[in-house]
């Protein structure tokens, strides 16, 4: 019924289209859509991010300024800061998407960010 | 050629010649077009990705490029996607598949325009460039640069769906040669 309907050009193409859709796939995987991101901010910038299923402790240092994040069983809070007020090391523990534990005066902010944010503004760009 | 584009001028194309059959070839293609997009619309189907369906109604567009001209599938494809949009579809959806069908109406006349690819190829190019067509009009409206984590699924599903359709659409060329 479909003999000779197909030709090479078209096979040509379909090779194409599948190289560009595995390569945008591949593209996309890295920036880790699986899950939050835990975004660390001193005084406006940030400081690093973290996927907030890897356990891992980060000590933000800041001259002598310095806080530590805990990230533990997705869940973030901070275990030590250097400031007199210890607000954010009171702080309960953050895990959805939007919280954020703010060291005022540490100008610190932790803030976890859903799928996207900030990269995906980039790509567009 | 398997499906060699017809000259003008000649007997088979009786009806479309004169002003009034075009319009009645018109109207009669896109009715038919919109009775395989209410098939559609009826089918409860949700594939969880928004955009990714077979589009039956473009094998209707797809022979009327083969069998008739660019300018009958374009008004063909204008005349279902407006009513289609006001039936079921929803203004916004109307809005989707014309920028869809714009890019791709316009891609496929030109792969068409360059003889090397058969219907299926060009159909194939076709669903695929219809689902980016989408992608960049939903992009524009929402405002929404996230939205491009669909670019793969639907350039896998338009290729699927367009070879579907332009197999389809070969089979339905081949009985109509007298369109």
């Amino acid at each position: 019924m479909f003999k000779g309907i197909i030709r090479k050009a078209d096979i040509l193409l379909a090779g194409v289209l599948i190289l560009i859709g595995v390569a945008a796939s591949l593209w996309i995987s890295q920036f880790d859509t699986s899950g939050s991101r835990v975004i660390i901010k001193t005084d406006g910038k940030v400081y690093g991010s973290y996927s907030i299923s890897q356990d891992r402790t980060v000590t933000v240092k800041q001259g002598k300024k310095t806080n530590t994040v805990r990230i533990h069983g997705g869940e973030v809070s901070v275990t030590h800061a250097s400031c007199h007020n210890q607000v954010c090391v009171k702080h309960k523990a953050i895990h959805t998407t939007g919280e954020s534990i703010i060291c005022l005066p540490n100008k610190m902010v932790v803030q976890i960010q859903g799928k996207g944010g900030d990269e995906y503004d980039a790509i567009s760009s | 050629m398997p499906f060699p584009a017809k000259s003008k001028g000649t007997t088979s194309r009786r009806t479309a010649d004169s002003r009034t059959g075009n319009v009645a070839t018109i109207a009669l293609l896109a009715a038919l077009a919109l009775i395989f997009s209410y098939v559609e619309a009826i089918i409860p189907y949700n594939p969880g990705v928004p955009g990714i369906k077979l589009g039956i109604a473009n094998i209707v567009a797809l022979v009327a490029l083969y069998r008739l001209s660019a300018k009958h599938a374009a008004a063909v494809n204008v005349i279902r996607i407006l009513i289609a949009g006001l039936l079921f579809n929803g203004v916004f959806g109307a809005l989707y598949s014309l920028g869809g069908a714009a890019i791709s109406l316009l891609g496929m006349v030109a792969l068409k325009k360059s003889g090397q690819f058969s219907i299926a190829g060009v159909s194939m190019a076709g669903g695929v460039l219809h689902n980016m067509g989408q992608l960049l009009v939903a992009a524009l409206l929402l405002q929404d640069s996230q939205i491009f984590l669909y670019f793969p699924v639907l350039l896998f599903s338009g290729m699927i769906a367009g070879i579907v359709i332009g197999l389809g659409a070969a089979v339905i060329c081949r009985r109509l040669e007298h369109l």
